[in-house]
């Protein structure tokens, strides 16, 4: 018996060897080691920036800084309060004292912080930062005793079908923000950060030198709403030895870049689009083997890293950068814009994919995958830039403002300027912002078109009807829903409260109201919407100074109660949020929003200093209105007077738009957006056919059906422009990598990387590549020298780099 | 006890052997990787040459094109040829350029060097097929192509 044991458990062990054997073999050797590959290389998603916002101060003692996951509470409270947050959901605290310590109250915890200390991440990103702020940020009830993280961090990631299928069609340019942050130009001033002269020491030498970004050249031309825009960065060294330059800098979000030069003397070399792994092997063999090569990478969609190697002392190489992108266009001014920097960027704790923000000379203390070294205040690097924009309007040009440079400017003739910014204002460390307007009454809906082989491509740039000027809007039903939640505490509701009270004070007689609040559940004014009346606006008034902020944020209830009542078919219906929107279930919000919309529209009003972007912009965008941001020391009035503005006009609505001979497919958005005065929309797609035609675009105005032609001739030359196939297949990536964020489908990166490939684009899991072939340098392949950039102007430099 | 240990004993009998196996089959040589550029020169027979269209594939060898770069007379110097990204998702590769320059090739020139990432110890062949040539009009030439091999310096 026991040698028949000693036999079964022989050929068991032996079973289980050779299953073992067996997996190892059938995986070419490659069984684990792709599982870890497979973790480690996945390129990253196309996300959303973070706001480059001051950040907090972040000298934080590393003992204090828990790992994520960890939840120091014993409050029943709290934790019930995180169980609502997906299984997916990671936390990582971090105590407010910096002591790890769970005893804090709430109070002191949110006097102690200070100002900007957080914000959200405005993104997509699949890690959205969400913090415990100044503002009150807390995802638990306000008045117990609890442990209150610094900050927390989640992951979410919807069940298949949770997520409305139309958020994968919600992109932050087709979100209509009436209020932002102004952003105010200062002059050249040598005590600013970016200014004066950096030098640096490479190892064992003792020579101070200029860093190896010598300057950067932009070229744009502008022909009606589409920029082509060349991007050329001269490397050079001033080393005694060969280096590798590595360059991270910003592109706007929504450049389509398909060409990439590089040029070594009097050769230019074309480089070539790959899979970005490939294109990252290809880059390392060819800088081991001595080769010049350079490689481009998208780190997000607006920011990239541009690699030279083998860069020999005393040479250059120039890298030429091509894009195309759609301008922004409201009120009658298009606005061109140019980032220079990269803002400094918040990554939670426990975060290893973000954009690292270290002092020059300190990589790798980020721990993030990409790192940006900034340079010190009162110091610079020789880097300068020198920007040239060519503006072909097609109609007059009225009137041309920057806001950020001091500018030059050559009139060619009435249609067209070139704008160039003044030699001394050639620090790159803000964003080049320039808006122009044409004649008013001449701006009319305008197609751009592309045929290739593959067919023909469009964007139409659709204009709301000039009648839609002359007449009044219809009677409204305005629901004002408020976050009464312990996070809204303090001056976010009383910021909210002042919106609410100038936006009841404007409405008019016929129209009808009701006020929301939300917090751990949801109670209104009155059992239905009221009239406008003096009695009943002095009621509302009454109500909203009752209303305080505490407890949850069960914006679920609060949606249900705006939403789930009839629609009184007279009135047109808006809806506005008035919340900080700190809340881990977007999703199920966003999903809501969907299935109860109806015909109401959403019109937000972000409060605080750290809003939600992320939920706000795609409420809006779903609920097919808007929203205004309003920081803690904004006039609320002013938002509301803007958003007053913009419906004083009926909207075209439920818009459908036929396009005659054109055999319209791939429409992005998918499902067109209300015309409101002062705001047209961008659409792009394919087509076929080439016959003059005309695009009927319907739509109801305030009860009635209204149509506006639109002449169109897909064949004229001059509306032909060479950079629409490339924005119709940006818009795609930008799109399918949405959907990704939230739909686990396997094939959705291989379609974006293919798309990418085809159509030649930068992408997350594309690259550019080029290689010198012909000649080998001397020597090893030298030191890898960072190109260090200034922190963008009024961005403390001690309070948002690690150093 | 003396079960337990005969069998793991018999059990290490058994798998070691595999696992001397495993080390041996599945030892990796990597391939060697190289950089190595190839010339491509027309020949338009006398005629103004203004525009053209090729596509070269590997034959033999394993290559990936990692650079595109002009020719040597100036109406194809300044600006690389273009190449089709649809074709090279494919692993393709088909290269393209126009001048609109007054001074135009006539005589034998090289209009193009494509610079390869060269995989393994196979010598690459290729095959090169033009697909068009012509003149400024754009009428057709009845134009030659040939590869030039070239090596790193």
């Amino acid at each position: 018996m026991k040698t028949l044991r000693i036999l079964r458990i022989a050929i068991g062990l032996t079973c289980m060897t050779a299953l073992f054997v067996a997996l190892w073999s059938c995986s070419d050797g490659q069984f684990f080691t792709s599982q870890l590959e497979t973790q480690s290389t996945t390129p990253p998603t196309e996300t959303e920036e973070l706001a480059e916002t001051e950040l907090a101060e972040t000298t934080t003692k590393p003992e204090t800084i828990l790992p994520p996951g960890t939840i120091l509470s014993s409050s029943p409270a709290l934790k019930e309060k995180l169980g609502q947050f997906p299984e997916s959901t990671t936390f990582a605290p971090i105590m407010a004292d910096g002591t790890g310590k769970p005893e804090m109250q709430y109070p002191e915890y949110w006097k102690e912080l200070p100002p900007g200390t957080f914000y959200d991440s405005e993104s997509q990103l699949r890690m959205n930062n969400y913090a415990l702020g100044t503002d009150g940020r807390v995802p638990t009830l306000a008045k117990k005793p609890m442990v209150l993280g610094r900050m927390f961090s989640y992951r979410t990631t919807a069940a298949p079908g949770q997520l409305p299928a139309d958020l994968g069609y919600v992109h932050i340019d087709e979100v209509w923000v009436i209020a932002k942050p102004e952003v105010t130009p200062s002059a050249p001033d040598e005590d600013r950060p970016g200014c004066g002269a950096m030098l640096v020491k490479l190892p064992d030498e003792e020579k101070e030198l200029p860093l190896p970004l010598k300057h950067t050249d932009v070229n744009g031309s502008i022909a009606g709403y589409i920029a082509t825009v060349h991007v050329t960065q001269q490397f050079h060294n001033p080393y005694d030895e060969k280096i590798e330059a590595v360059y991270v800098f910003p592109l706007p979000q929504n450049a389509a870049v398909n060409d990439f030069l590089m040029t070594i003397g009097d050769r230019t070399i074309r480089g070539i689009i790959r899979e970005r792994k490939e294109a990252e092997q290809i880059y390392q063999q060819a800088r081991r083997q001595g080769h010049v090569a350079s490689l481009l990478t998208q780190e997000r969609p607006n920011i990239f890293t541009q690699k030279v190697a083998n860069i020999e002392p005393g040479k250059q190489i120039d890298v030429d950068i091509q894009y195309f992108n759609t301008l922004g266009y409201v009120d009658g001014w298009y606005e061109f814009v140019f980032p220079m920097v990269v803002g400094p960027r918040f990554n939670p704790p426990g975060s290893t994919e973000g954009v690292g923000a270290v002092a020059h000379g300190k990589a790798g203390i980020s721990g993030q995958k990409t790192e940006v070294q900034y340079l010190k205040p009162g110091t610079r690097s020789g880097h300068d830039i020198a920007l040239s924009v060519r503006i072909d309007a097609g109609v007059e040009i009225e009137q041309i403002e920057c806001t950020s440079h001091a500018i030059r400017k050559q009139q060619d003739d009435r249609e067209k300027m070139t704008v160039s910014i003044a030699p001394l204002d050639n620090i790159p460390n803000k964003d080049f912002v320039l808006r122009y307007k044409v004649a008013g009454d001449r701006v009319k809906s305008a197609l751009m078109t592309h045929r290739d082989k593959n067919g023909g491509y469009f964007t139409l740039m659709l204009y709301p009807p000039e009648s839609l000027r002359q007449v009044r809007r219809s009677p409204m039903e305005m629901i004002f829903v408020l976050d009464c939640s312990g996070s809204m505490n303090g001056k976010p509701i009383a910021k909210a409260k002042d919106a609410i009270r100038r936006a009841l004070r404007k409405l008019e007689p016929g129209d009808s109201f009701q006020v929301i609040r939300f917090s751990n559940d949801a109670s209104q004014l009155g059992p239905k919407p009221l009239e406008v009346t003096e009695e009943n606006l002095r009621k509302a008034l009454a109500y909203v100074d009752s209303l305080k902020g505490g407890g949850g944020t069960m914006m679920i209830e609060g949606i249900k109660a705006a939403l789930d009542f009839p629609h009184d078919p007279k009135r047109f219906r808006l809806v506005s949020f008035m919340t900080d929107g700190f809340i881990g279930n977007e999703a199920q919000i966003l999903a809501a929003v969907q299935e109860k919309l109806g015909n109401s529209r959403i019109f937000s009003f972000g409060v605080g200093s750290s809003v939600n972007r992320f939920l706000l912009d795609r409420m809006a965008k779903l609920g097919k209105g808007a929203v205004a941001y309003i920081g803690l020391n904004d006039d609320s009035t002013t938002a509301v007077d803007l958003f007053y503005d913009r419906i004083s006009h009926p909207a075209m609505t439920d818009i459908d738009i036929q396009f005659g001979a054109m055999a319209v497919a791939d429409l992005f958005p998918a499902k067109v957006p209300d015309l409101f005065v002062g705001r047209p929309i961008i659409l792009t797609g394919r087509f076929q056919g080439n016959a003059p035609t005309e695009i009927t675009v319907t739509g109801r105005v305030g009860g009635q059906m209204h149509d506006i032609t639109i002449p169109v001739d897909p064949g004229r030359p001059n509306a032909m422009h060479e950079g629409i196939a490339a924005v119709w297949a940006r818009k795609k990536i930008e799109v399918l990598a949405m959907q990704h964020m939230y739909n686990s489908d396997p094939d959705l990166p291989e379609t974006i990387k293919q798309t990418a490939l085809e159509y030649n684009l930068m992408s997350a899991y594309t690259a550019f590549v080029a290689v010198d072939s012909s000649r080998i340098t001397e020597g090893d392949h030298g030191v890898t020298v960072a190109v260090p950039v200034p922190v963008p102007d009024g961005v403390r430099y001690d309070t948002t780099v690690q150093h | 006890m003396k079960a337990t240990a005969a069998t793991a004993i018999l059990a290490l009998a058994i798998a070691l052997p595999l696992f001397g196996q495993q080390g041996q089959r599945y030892e990796t040589v990597v391939p060697p990787v190289r950089f190595a550029p190839v010339h491509v020169v027309i020949d338009p027979a006398g005629k103004p040459l203004a525009a053209y269209q090729f596509e070269l594939k590997a034959i033999a060898g394993q290559v990936k094109i990692v650079g595109v770069e002009g020719g040597q007379h100036d109406a194809f110097r300044t600006r690389p040829p273009y190449y089709d990204p649809q074709a090279l998702a494919h692993d393709r590769i088909i290269l393209a350029a126009y001048s609109t320059d007054k001074d135009l090739p006539t005589q034998a020139t090289r209009i193009a060097t494509i610079h390869l990432q060269i995989t393994g110890t196979i010598q690459p062949e290729f095959e090169l097929n033009l697909t068009v040539a012509s003149d400024i009009d754009g009428e057709p030439i009845d134009a030659t192509i040939t590869l030039q091999k070239g090596e790193s310096k």
